[in-house]
C-alpha cells in the first residue's frame, strides 16, 4: 500500500498548488486525479484574470489572499516562468446604478488595500480605451490586474511539485474514504493507500467526494458560462481586461486581452440541466482511443448559441466597432455555486469554504477568483498542516523554481539558429499557425503529456487559425513515435 | 543590391512547383520551401482521379499528379528545401527559413507566395452544445487517413456538400465506414456534376438538404448531432461518432498581411495558386501561376 504524509484529491489548480505548497513544507504528497491531465476540471476553461481585490467583502479570506495573491503575482510567474500579460483592468459603466456599483468597489478597494485603484469618467476611460463607447459614462482603473493562461499556471505548478518530489497519480479516481488509527485510508479504482492529512480539492465533485467520509454540510450546484475566443492577434484591439457593469442588474460582460493574444469575451451565466444530455460533461476517466490519440475533451459545459448571441449583442454596447464575427472558437465552462444544506439551506456561500475535521480538509466549490489564490489557498492550508505537525521551517532543498521549457519562437534569431543546428527538431516546424516545433511537441510528451490535448495545451500547437486542421496528422504521429506506439 | 537567389517560392503545392519550374526554365535562381518530406501540398492527400486532363492529357491521382511536378524539379534547376516553413517574410525582400537543422535568412529580388488555403474550422462555426472529439474538417480526416493511415470513427455524419467532401465520403463508404448523411443548407448539393455522379450518387449518400448542423452530443466523444432543417426550424438527432466539416476554403496570406500598405502587396510579393483565389481545377492554377511567375516587375 501507498503511504504519504498527505494525500490530495485532485489535480486542479488547486490540487497542483497545494503539491507545490506541501513539498515546501517537506511534506510527502500523493496527488490523485480521475483524468489523464491536469487542470481538466474547472481549471481547464476560465477567465485566467488576476483578480485585484475590489470585488471581495473587506475583512474576507477572500479579500485578504487576493490582493496578497495579486500583488505577488508577476513573482510567482517569474518563479514557475509562467507568461502573463500585465494590462491592468477598467471596469467600466454607462449609468447611475453602475456608477454607484463602481464607487462602493473603490471605497471596497480602498479597504482592502487594492494599490493604485482611480476612479475616471467617460473621456478618461476612452482615452485609456479608444474602442470604449460613447456612452460609457465612469469607470475604475485597477492597474495590478493581469491576464494569464489558467492552464498553463497548473501546469507549471504541477511540474514544479513534481520535480520536488511530489506524486501525481492519473487515471486514478478516488471511490471510497475512510478513517484509520493514524490518518486516512483512500481507495480508489485501482488501488489503496494511506495518508495522515487528507485534503479534498475535487472541485465539482468536492462535495460527494466530502461525504464520502463526512455528514453533508456543502453542496454544489453547477452553472454553466459561454465564451467567445476571436481570431489571433485580436488583443491588440484593447489594452486592458475590461469588465463592463450593465445597467439594469444582470451579468456583466468581461473582455479579456489574453496572453496568447486573443480577445476572450465571455463569460455568460444559466443554468445546466443536472442530467440528460446537455448535462455536465461526466468529469474525468481516460481516452477512450488510448494514449497516443486525437485526445478527448475533458470535463466542461455546453455551449449555447443564445449565449454567443447574448455576448456578442452586449460587446456591440461595450466596445461597438469591435468585430466580433472572427472567430477561432466558442466553449462552454462548468461553474461551481456553493450553498450550506441544513439549516441555512440554500444559502449560497460568498467567501472560499474551507472546512476542517481533524486532518481532513475540503475546499469546496473554490470559484472566482481560485485561480487567483491557488498559490495563497496552498500556502495557506499547508502552513496549517505543517504547523500542528510542529514542522518550523520550510524544506531548504525545495527549489521554487521552474525552468521554461524551451520555445524557438521566444528566442532571437541568432538563438534561434544556435539552438536549431544543436537539436534538429527544434528547426522543423509543425504549427504554422503558431509556430510550434517538432522539438516542443517531444518534449511536451518527456515533460509528461501523452495525448494530442495535453500537447496542445503544453505546446500551443493546433490552437490557432486551423485549429489543428493541417497538422493534427503530423503531430499524433510525432507523440505516437515519442511514446512508442 | 545583390540578392541570395532571384525567387523565392513559399510553398511546394501545385501552384508553387508549377511556379518554381516557369521561373527555373527562364533562367532564374530559385529556391522553393515547403513543410512537407516531399513536395505537393493538398495533392499528396489525393489518392482519388480527376487530376492531369488538360496538361498532361491523362487522368491521373492527386498522389500522381504531384509526382509528376516532382520528377519535372529533380531535373531543374530549383532548389527545393523539404521540411521547411517560411516564418516570415520581411519588408526589406528577407524571408526566414527553418527547416530541420537550419535556420537561415534567404534575400530575394521576387517573392512567389504560394502558401495555398486553410479550411473553414468547426470550431469557427459556434456550434452549440459539447466539444468532445471526433469532429474535423475535411482535409485534416484525408492527411489523417491518406497520409498518415491513421483511423477515425465509423459512423460518419458529413457538414456541406463540396467536391471536397464528396470525394472524402465516397473514399471512407468504399473503406467500409458508414456515411450516415451529408448535411447541405443549400437546396442541391454543391460541387462538379461529374463528382456527383461518381461519388455522391455511386455511393449511395443520403443527402439532408437545406439543412445545418446546430449543435454538438457527447461528453469525450462525439456521441451525436442536431440537425435542424433550415424552412421550418424543425430539429432532429442524428447519433454518430464522427461529423466532419467541408465548409469552405481561405486563402492563406498571413505572411503577407504585415506587408500590407494601403490595401496593396509590394510588386515583389506574388501571391499564386489557392492563396490567391480558390481553384477547382489544378491545371488551371498551374496555368495561371506559370503565367503570373513570369510577368516581369
Ligand atoms: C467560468 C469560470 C471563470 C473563472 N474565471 C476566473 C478568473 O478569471 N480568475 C480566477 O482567479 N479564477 C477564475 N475562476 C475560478 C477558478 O477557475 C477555480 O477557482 C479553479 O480553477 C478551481 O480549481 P480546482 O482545483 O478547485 O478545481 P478543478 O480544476 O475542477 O480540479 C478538481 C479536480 O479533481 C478531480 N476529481 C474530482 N473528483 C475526483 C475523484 N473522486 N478522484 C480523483 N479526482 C477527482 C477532477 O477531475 C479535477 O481535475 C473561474 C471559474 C469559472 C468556472
Ligand atoms: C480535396 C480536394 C480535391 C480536389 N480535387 C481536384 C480534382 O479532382 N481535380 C483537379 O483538377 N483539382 C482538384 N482540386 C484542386 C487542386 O488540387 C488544388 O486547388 C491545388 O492542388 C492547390 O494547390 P496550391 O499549391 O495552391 O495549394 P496547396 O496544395 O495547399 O499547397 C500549399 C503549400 O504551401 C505550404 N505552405 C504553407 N505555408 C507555408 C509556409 N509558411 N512556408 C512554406 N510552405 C508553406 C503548404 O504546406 C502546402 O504544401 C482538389 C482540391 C482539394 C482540396
Amino acid at each position: 500500500m501507498d503511504r504519504s504524509d498527505v494525500i490530495v484529491i485532485g489535480a486542479g489548480l488547486l490540487g497542483c498548488f497545494l503539491a507545490r505548497a506541501l513539498r515546501r513544507q517537506g511534506l510527502s504528497v500523493i496527488v490523485l486525479e480521475q483524468s489523464d491531465d491536469v487542470c481538466t476540471g474547472i481549471s481547464r476553461s476560465g477567465s485566467g484574470i488576476v483578480y485585484p481585490g475590489y470585488d471581495m467583502a473587506p475583512g474576507s479570506l477572500k479579500a485578504a489572499l487576493t490582493v496578497r495573491s495579486c500583488r505577488d503575482f508577476p513573482a510567482l510567474c517569474r518563479d514557475l516562468s509562467v507568461n502573463y500579460r500585465a494590462c491592468g483592468s477598467l471596469m467600466t459603466g454607462a449609468g447611475p446604478r453602475a456608477e454607484a456599483v463602481i464607487r462602493r468597489k473603490y471605497v471596497d478597494g480602498v479597504k482592502n488595500g487594492v494599490p493604485g485603484l482611480e476612479l475616471l469618467d467617460g473621456d478618461a476611460c476612452r482615452r485609456m480605451e479608444p474602442l470604449l463607447s460613447a456612452n460609457i459614462t465612469c469607470g475604475l482603473y485597477a492597474p495590478g490586474t493581469c491576464a494569464v493562461n489558467p492552464w498553463e499556471l497548473g501546469i507549471a505548478a504541477f511540474e514544479n511539485a513534481r520535480d520536488n518530489g511530489a506524486r501525481f497519480v492519473f487515471s486514478e479516481k478516488v471511490t471510497a474514504l475512510s478513517r484509520q488509527a493514524e490518518g486516512f485510508s483512500v481507495c480508489t479504482e485501482n488501488g489503496a493507500y494511506t495518508c495522515r492529512d487528507l485534503i479534498n480539492a475535487a472541485g465539482l465533485s468536492a462535495d460527494s467526494v466530502h461525504e464520502l467520509i463526512s455528514r453533508p454540510s456543502v453542496r454544489l450546484k453547477v452553472t454553466g458560462a459561454d465564451y467567445l475566443l476571436l481570431e489571433d492577434g485580436s488583443a491588440d484591439a484593447l489594452s486592458h481586461v475590461i469588465f463592463h457593469e450593465p445597467e439594469e442588474k444582470g451579468k456583466g460582460l468581461t473582455l479579456i486581452p489574453t496572453a496568447d493574444g486573443n480577445l476572450l469575451i465571455g463569460p455568460t451565466e444559466r443554468d445546466v440541466p443536472s442530467s440528460g444530455d446537455d448535462a455536465l460533461y461526466p468529469a474525468g476517466g481516460t481516452d477512450p482511443a488510448g494514449p497516443g490519440h486525437n485526445g478527448p475533451q475533458w470535463a466542461g459545459a455546453p455551449t449555447e448559441a443564445s449565449g454567443i448571441r447574448w455576448l456578442r449583442e452586449r460587446c456591440h454596447e461595450v466596445v461597438p466597432e469591435l468585430d466580433t464575427e472572427k472567430v477561432l472558437r466558442s466553449f462552454g465552462a462548468a461553474r461551481p455555486r456553493p450553498y450550506l444544506t441544513g439549516a441555512d439551506q440554500n444559502k449560497s456561500l460568498r467567501d472560499f469554504v474551507i472546512l476542517e475535521e481533524e486532518q481532513f480538509y475540503s475546499l469546496i466549490g473554490i470559484k472566482t477568483p481560485g485561480m487567483t489564490c491557488a498559490a495563497a489557498l496552498g500556502e495557506h492550508l499547508a502552513a496549517i498542516i505543517a504547523q500542528n505537525r510542529g514542522i518550523r521551517e520550510p524544506d531548504p532543498a525545495f527549489d521554487p523554481i521552474r525552468k521554461r521549457p524551451v520555445i524557438p519562437r521566444e528566442c532571437s534569431f541568432e538563438e534561434r539558429q544556435v539552438l536549431v543546428r544543436s537539436h534538429p527538431a527544434y528547426g522543423r516546424i509543425l504549427c504554422a499557425c503558431r509556430d510550434v516545433t517538432e522539438g516542443e511537441v517531444r518534449d511536451a510528451v518527456h515533460r509528461g503529456a501523452t495525448t494530442v490535448e495535453a500537447v496542445r495545451r503544453r505546446t500551443g500547437a493546433m490552437m490557432g487559425t486551423c485549429q489543428g486542421g493541417r497538422c493534427l496528422a503530423e503531430i499524433q504521429e510525432v507523440i505516437q513515435d515519442e511514446l512508442g506506439c | 543590391m545583390s540578392w541570395d537567389v532571384n525567387v523565392l517560392v513559399v510553398g511546394g503545392g501545385a501552384a508553387g512547383m508549377a511556379a518554381a519550374l516557369a521561373l527555373a526554365e527562364a533562367g532564374a535562381s530559385v529556391v522553393m520551401a515547403d513543410p512537407g518530406e516531399k513536395p505537393g501540398g493538398i495533392l499528396n492527400r489525393c489518392v482519388h482521379r480527376g487530376f492531369g486532363q488538360g496538361l498532361f492529357g491523362e487522368d491521373l491521382t492527386g498522389q500522381e499528379y504531384a509526382a509528376r511536378f516532382r520528377r519535372l524539379l529533380r531535373e531543374s534547376s530549383v532548389t527545393v528545401r523539404p521540411r521547411t516553413t517560411v516564418l516570415s517574410i520581411l519588408p526589406d525582400r528577407t524571408a526566414v527559413l527553418s527547416g530541420p537543422g537550419r535556420l537561415e535568412k534567404i534575400s530575394f529580388e521576387r517573392c512567389i507566395l504560394a502558401a495555398g488555403s486553410y479550411e473553414r474550422t468547426p470550431q469557427s462555426l459556434l456550434l452549440g452544445g459539447t466539444r468532445p472529439a471526433g469532429v474535423y474538417t475535411a482535409g485534416c480526416v484525408q492527411g489523417l487517413v491518406h497520409e498518415y493511415g491513421q483511423d477515425i470513427g465509423q459512423r460518419i455524419v458529413f457538414l456541406g456538400s463540396g467536391d471536397v467532401g464528396q470525394i472524402l465520403a465516397a473514399q471512407l463508404a468504399a473503406a467500409g465506414k458508414q456515411v450516415l448523411a451529408m448535411v447541405e443548407q443549400k437546396d442541391r448539393p454543391g460541387g462538379l456534376p461529374r463528382n456527383r455522379r461518381e461519388y455522391l450518387e455511386a455511393a449511395n449518400i443520403p443527402l439532408i438538404l437545406q439543412s445545418t448542423v446546430t449543435r454538438l452530443h457527447g461528453d469525450r466523444h462525439l456521441t451525436g448531432v442536431t440537425i435542424c432543417h433550415l424552412p421550418t426550424g424543425k430539429e432532429s438527432f442524428l447519433s454518430c461518432d464522427t461529423l466532419i466539416t467541408a465548409t469552405g476554403l481561405i486563402p492563406d496570406r498571413r505572411l503577407a498581411d504585415p506587408l500590407m500598405k494601403d490595401g496593396k502587396l509590394p510588386e515583389w510579393l506574388i501571391p499564386v495558386g489557392n492563396c490567391r483565389r480558390i481553384y477547382d481545377i489544378v491545371d488551371v492554377l498551374a496555368a495561371d501561376s506559370r503565367k503570373l511567375a513570369l510577368i516581369p516587375q
